[in-house]
């Protein structure tokens, strides 16, 4: 990726927009008739309030005096401004609602519920926090962005809020983020000639990795039926870097994400219903002897019959065979952080 | 949010003065790994009678308040505990 221009697929993470129709609340419409819904494109990789300027010249005339603090709720659930627009989507609307009803109020913020929001200045801040913060994992510190020319820094922004991907690359190319090599396309990605130590070598790394991750009780068969979630504690949030190491194995998105959630998968993820068989077996034939694999096998899935249904990231549902290398390469968003939404069945 | 079930192991959380924030009495406290950052937020607020904080991991980056504690300190931890600075003006750009 440094050095080697964007891949086709981050021109399509870039060029990724949500269709908005974006209503007032009721509770703040003082004009007569009432202000239209605004229809407009969010792009995936930018943030709700960055809508803020257009918002307030479209409804600016309905609202009550007052001070504005923007915030956007969806049937009923105050969104939080500091997650991607495409990642809120992906996880808050899995039936196709295009445009995507959407509710903004400049008056009354849910404080109990959302940290505070100021003005462009706050997500900006949140973003490069999630920069360093990613960069502290692949890294071990964070100085190359602490070091960072006060400009290049708000070059850095800049290009996120008006989606230039060439700007960001430009830029984010000097903070040497090499996550992990691209098993696959590497070998058609020239390198740029300030690298030298990497080239051949079996290299680990850590890819920072943000999850969110819900459980369902019942089956279904296409991602976009399954059930919706319409409050924030049904999602539980998981930020675990995935340690990977580049020796040749085969290693998927599925294979990533049991990883990250032990708790729900073992360690060595297999098909549940051979490894359970097996592990019954073992327990009626054999009193005495039972072997330290099956005692392992029992400690360590608290959730014997959980199933990964699927992963949602940038608004598609990948195959858990593909290659996590691939995927962390082309959809992670612009902080580093590959952001998956996680959809797991549970039956207890 | 819903937290992992087996993430109720204790973190010990190490709090750093920086700038000219006010030292606390106590400055190790122990806190429930499936707590989120946004309690420790809390508590430094509460305990500091300030409401604008910034707050930071190993003098390096703020931390999404949602993060859950035990997260942070599984990929940033070390000695066996969290360190967490804190001023009353940005100190980390």
């Amino acid at each position: 990726m440094e050095g080697g221009g964007a891949t086709e697929a981050q021109k399509f993470v870039w060029q990724g927009a949500i269709p908005l129709q974006i209503h007032l609340h009721e509770s703040e419409v003082t004009s007569l008739p009432a202000p239209p819904p605004l229809m407009v494109l969010a792009p995936r990789i930018g943030y709700l309030p960055l809508l803020a300027s257009q918002l307030k010249s479209h409804f600016g005339g309905a609202l009550p005096p007052g001070v504005d603090t923007i915030w956007f709720e969806y049937k009923g659930l105050p969104l939080k401004w500091y997650v991607p627009v495409g990642v809120i989507f992906d996880l808050l609307c899995t039936e196709p609602e295009r445009p995507w009803n959407l509710t903004v109020h400049f008056r009354g913020y849910p404080a109990n519920i959302l940290i505070p929001y100021e003005s462009e200045e706050s997500i900006k801040w949140s973003f490069i926090n999630s920069l360093k913060e990613a960069a502290y994992i692949i890294n071990g510190n964070c100085k190359n962005i602490m070091k960072m020319a006060q400009s290049d820094q708000v070059d850095l922004w800049n290009s996120i809020s008006k989606c230039n991907l060439e700007a960001y690359i430009r830029i984010s190319s000097k903070l040497k983020l090499r996550i992990i090599d691209d098993d696959f396309t590497e070998c058609l990605i020239s390198r740029s000639s300030g690298e030298t130590d990497s080239a051949g070598s079996a290299r680990t790394g850590r890819v920072p990795v943000r999850l969110y991750v819900w459980t369902v009780g019942e089956d279904f068969t296409d991602a976009d039926d399954a059930p919706q979630v319409y409050d924030w504690d049904k999602v539980s949030y998981v930020n675990r870097p995935v340690e990977y190491q580049n020796k040749g194995k085969y290693f998927s998105l599925g294979d990533a994400v049991k990883l990250l959630l032990p708790n729900y998968f073992k360690e060595k993820p297999q098909i549940d219903s051979e490894t359970k068989t097996e592990v019954e077996d073992e327990h009626t034939n054999a009193d005495e002897g039972v072997s330290n694999s099956s005692i392992q096998t029992k400690t360590t899935c608290s959730f014997p019959k959980a199933r990964l249904m699927f992963v949602r990231v940038q608004g598609i549902v990948p195959k858990l065979e593909v290659p996590f290398s691939w995927v962390v390469n082309n959809l992670m968003n612009p902080d580093y952080f590959l952001h998956l939404c996680v959809c797991i069945k549970v039956s207890q | 949010m819903a937290s992992d079930s087996s993430a109720v192991r204790k973190v010990v959380v190490h709090l750093r003065a920086t700038g000219d924030a006010p030292i606390l009495k106590q400055s190790k406290f122990k806190i429930d790994g499936s707590e989120q950052f946004a309690k420790v937020i809390d508590f430094l607020r509460k305990q500091l009678h300030k409401n604008t904080l910034f707050v930071y991991v190993n003098s390096a980056f703020s931390p999404n308040p949602d993060e859950l504690v035990i997260d942070l300190y599984n990929s940033f931890g070390f000695d066996g505990k969290l360190v967490v600075n804190y001023a009353s003006s940005m100190a980390w750009g």
